[in-house]
């Protein structure tokens, strides 16, 4: 029978397709290639519905899929690990959903375009929708990729767009140096990353997710001692510590390509892209593929302790450090893009806390909010004619009310404000890791309280948006007369803006514990799918590995749920009522002033830029100077001395060529009189 | 018979007057004159050996060895012809520019 899993390579490849079209044929299309785009991400969307009711068992029985499609490198006979490089299929649970999310994402960002780039006249078009079309396939193939070497290969490519689409201005100046910037420093992790998959196929000869033969499974029969003489550990360290260290690696390429500290400099840079690629790659999917793959492979994380709370502590302090950068910025993109890295951190914090559900429950929220808020922000943009400053807004509310309300449900999310969906997924990372940090791992805490502390920021600087653009008093005659925007601008923002608000709703936890109801559906959705890679699988794991238990406050689990619940809501209405009461006046004004010398931090972004260009300038170069140093005067040197040798000793031999016969004559007899003379001593002639 | 003692010493005399002409004389005619009394030095020295054994073999190998040092001065001389027209004189030293 033909059912969603065969369509599923379909999926990945429509999108290809209309990246194909649109470069070669979209200059003779009537939309520059952006019809091909829609109807192929809409196709793509179709089959993931089609595949999600599938695994969740709406067409029979709830089932998973794996195939291995291609081997275009066999297992080479003869050596101690055959390895086999395969291109294949996982959809489970996790695979599935981000598939939805995605493909719904591109095709809204899709639409957005038309009004976007179209009827703003923008020329080079089918470069464009090439780009997403590229962009749109490489990440759909990241999320199916069954083993570790095709999800690298994916998250490459995924670079590449990133990279092609922030440059897509490159007739002026920022765009091309902020996309190098971003290749560059995403490189800079991915890197590790490479060196992870290397380690990852020396020590186990697999890189596949799931399966009895992946490479999880055997890390975990390793540690269990079952087994151990599969895995080869490099350096001589047991297997606990080097799977460490593979671990560590691979998070390069996560912490690169999530902009967590310190490889988060290129995120805001990046919003020199256009808004509906900064939506769909800087916020909403590209960014979130460090995340999933943490996810897609917590089975092996899940061992390591160490990398756990390091994955922890990161997040926790990337979500408080990008928060406070946000607080001072005045352009509307420039502070989403700092929410991103803050919201990031808040799922890396959930996966190194042990809640991986958590994690991929704000992952979906948070992919739904923020394009609708980068969207709500492109909107926002074309009225004002491209000009991004919010201190030149002001009043917008009246003028562009569905963009107001729907931007208000996405600030609503962001900010963590009961019951939108952020709220709900906020809460349930902040009460991940704090029930675990009570548990008995006191560095969670530490995460926690930086997370928990973050949540003020958010509110602060969402509603700080809200109230610069949409309220008081038009500031400049753009804002008391913005140009219009059409339905492919309105469409996908109603939508978008429907998800940021119910999507939370699939799993209500605190509501869950207080009436006893069955209404976790993501906990369910999450807890099936093939062995060893479910939720419950995981956290028996972090159980077992990294010794994480659930510890309450006063009132048990429904206790610490509503205190945790409360404390945050609390924490996020504390900043938006701070941001009401500064900025919601007819004719607000900067406060950054009052913030002392520390504004001057915030604004330069810690320094962070600074403190890179001097690594590159300063250090980088002064090391690099002395390893040519090295080059020139050790290496080249010794090679340059025994040619010098062969020279000089060339230049003295070649004189006895003298050009006149009796010398040669003289010379040879020379020679046989020598000959003679050490034959005769070694014949004992002379004795 | 003569015992091959004589024979040897006498090719060894032969072959040093040779060498001795070949590392002092600088006339080219002279010069090839002194290979020539090498060459029949060796000639001697394979007689000699063929006459004490009883073998035919070497006597028969002198016999080439004169053939070839028939041709060999035939050659010689072309190139002490050549040395002459192009230096005017025949002494071998004056062709030195074939070197380093």
């Amino acid at each position: 029978m033909v059912g969603a899993f065969d369509f599923v390579p379909a999926i990945v490849l429509l999108p290809f397709f209309s990246f194909l079209v649109a470069l070669f044929l979209g200059k003779y299309m009537p939309k520059g290639g952006a019809l091909a785009g829609i109807t192929a991400t809409a196709g793509s969307l179709l089959l993931s519905i089609w595949t999600v009711l599938t695994v969740a068992g709406f067409t029979g029985t709830a089932t998973t899929y794996q195939q291995t499609l291609y081997t275009w490198a066999g297992g080479m006979e003869g050596t101690p690990l055959p390895y086999e490089l395969t291109f294949g299929l996982l959809i489970d649970p996790l695979s599935s959903m981000m598939l939805l999310i995605v493909t719904l994402v591109a095709f809204l960002v899709h639409v957005f375009s038309l009004g976007y780039m179209n009827d703003e006249g923008e020329t080079g078009l089918p470069r464009y929708y090439a780009g997403l079309g590229l962009f749109s396939a490489s990440m759909l193939g990241f999320v199916v990729a069954d083993n570790l070497l095709m999800a690298f290969m994916f998250f490459e490519l995924v670079g590449l767009c990133s990279y092609l689409l922030i440059g897509f201005w490159f007739r002026e100046e920022a765009p091309p140096s902020a996309a190098k910037k971003a290749f560059l420093v995403t490189r800079f992790g991915d890197y590790f990353f490479l060196i992870g998959v290397v380690a990852v196929f020396a020590t186990f000869g697999t890189a596949a997710f799931a399966g009895d033969g992946s490479f999880p499974a055997l890390a975990e029969a390793a540690l269990a001692g079952e087994g151990g003489g599969d895995v080869n550990t490099l350096f001589g360290l047991d297997p606990q510590a080097w799977f460490t260290v593979v671990g560590l690696l691979v998070l390069g390429g996560v912490v690169g390509k999530s902009a967590q500290f310190p490889l988060h400099t290129w995120l805001p840079d990046a919003m020199e892209g256009p808004t509906p690629v900064s939506a769909l790659i800087h916020a909403a999917t590209m960014v979130a593929a460090g995340v999933y793959l943490v996810a897609r492979m917590y089975g092996f994380y899940a061992l390591t302790p160490t990398t756990l709370a390091i994955i922890a502590f990161v997040g926790g302090f990337t979500a408080l450090f990008a928060a406070t950068m946000g607080v001072v910025k005045r352009e509307i993109k420039q502070v989403l893009a700092y929410s991103t890295i803050s919201q990031y951190g808040y799922m890396m914090l959930a996966l190194g806390s042990g809640g991986y559900i958590a994690a991929t429950f704000h992952l979906m929220t948070h992919a739904f909010f923020k394009a609708l808020l980068f969207l709500g922000a492109g909107s926002v943009i074309i009225a004002m004619h491209h000009n991004e400053n919010m201190w030149d807004m002001g009043g917008l509310k009246d003028r562009m009310p569905t963009t107001y309300y729907t931007f208000l449900a996405g600030s609503l999310a962001l900010a963590g404000i009961f019951p939108f969906s952020g709220f709900w997924s906020k809460d349930e990372v902040l009460y991940e890791a704090l029930v675990h940090g009570l548990g008995g791992s006191p560095l969670l805490l530490a995460a926690w309280a930086m997370g928990l502390l973050a949540v003020f920021f958010t509110g602060f600087y969402t509603f700080r948006m809200v109230f610069l653009t949409f309220h008081g008093k038009p500031r400049t005659d753009t804002a008391r007369n913005p140009h219009g925007v059409r339905w492919n601008v309105k469409g996908p923002l109603a939508v978008l803006a429907v998800l940021a608000v119910v999507a939370g709703f699939i799993n209500m936890v605190p509501v869950a514990k207080l009436t006893g109801l069955e209404i976790e559906f993501l906990h369910d959705w999450l807890a099936h799918g093939p062995s060893g890679l479910t939720s419950e699988h995981y956290s028996e794991l972090t159980h077992d590995y990294a010794n994480y238990s659930v510890g309450t406050l006063v009132g048990g689990e429904l206790g610490t749920a509503l205190i945790s619940g409360a404390v945050s809501l609390g924490l996020a209405l504390a900043g938006a009522g701070l941001a009401y009461s500064l900025y919601n006046v007819p004719e607000p004004v900067e406060h950054t002033d009052r913030l002392g010398s520390a504004k001057d931090v915030l604004f330069n972004n810690y320094y962070q830029d600074e403190y890179q260009v001097w690594l590159a300038n300063d250090v980088a170069r002064g090391i690099s100077r002395g390893a040519d140093k090295f080059d020139q005067g050790v290496v080249d040197g010794v090679v340059n001395g025994i040619s010098s040798v062969s020279l000089l000793s060339g230049s003295r031999v070649r004189r006895i060529q003298t050009g006149v016969v009796s010398n040669y004559a003289a010379l040879l007899t020379l020679g046989l009189v020598a000959l003679l003379v050490i034959l005769g001593l070694q014949g004992g002639w002379f004795v | 018979m003569v015992p091959p003692q004589y024979y040897l010493l006498l090719a060894a005399a032969i072959f040093c007057i040779g060498l001795f002409g070949i590392l002092t004389r600088r006339n080219a005619l002279l010069f090839l004159m002194s290979v020539e009394l090498m060459l029949n030095a060796a000639n001697i020295n394979l007689v000699a050996f063929s006459v004490y054994w009883g073998n035919v073999t070497g006597q028969t190998l002198s016999l080439f060895t004169m053939a070839l040092a028939a041709a060999e001065v035939a050659i010689g001389i072309g190139i002490i012809l050549t040395l002459y027209r192009n230096f005017g004189d025949v002494d071998v030293t004056d062709a030195a520019s074939m070197r380093w």
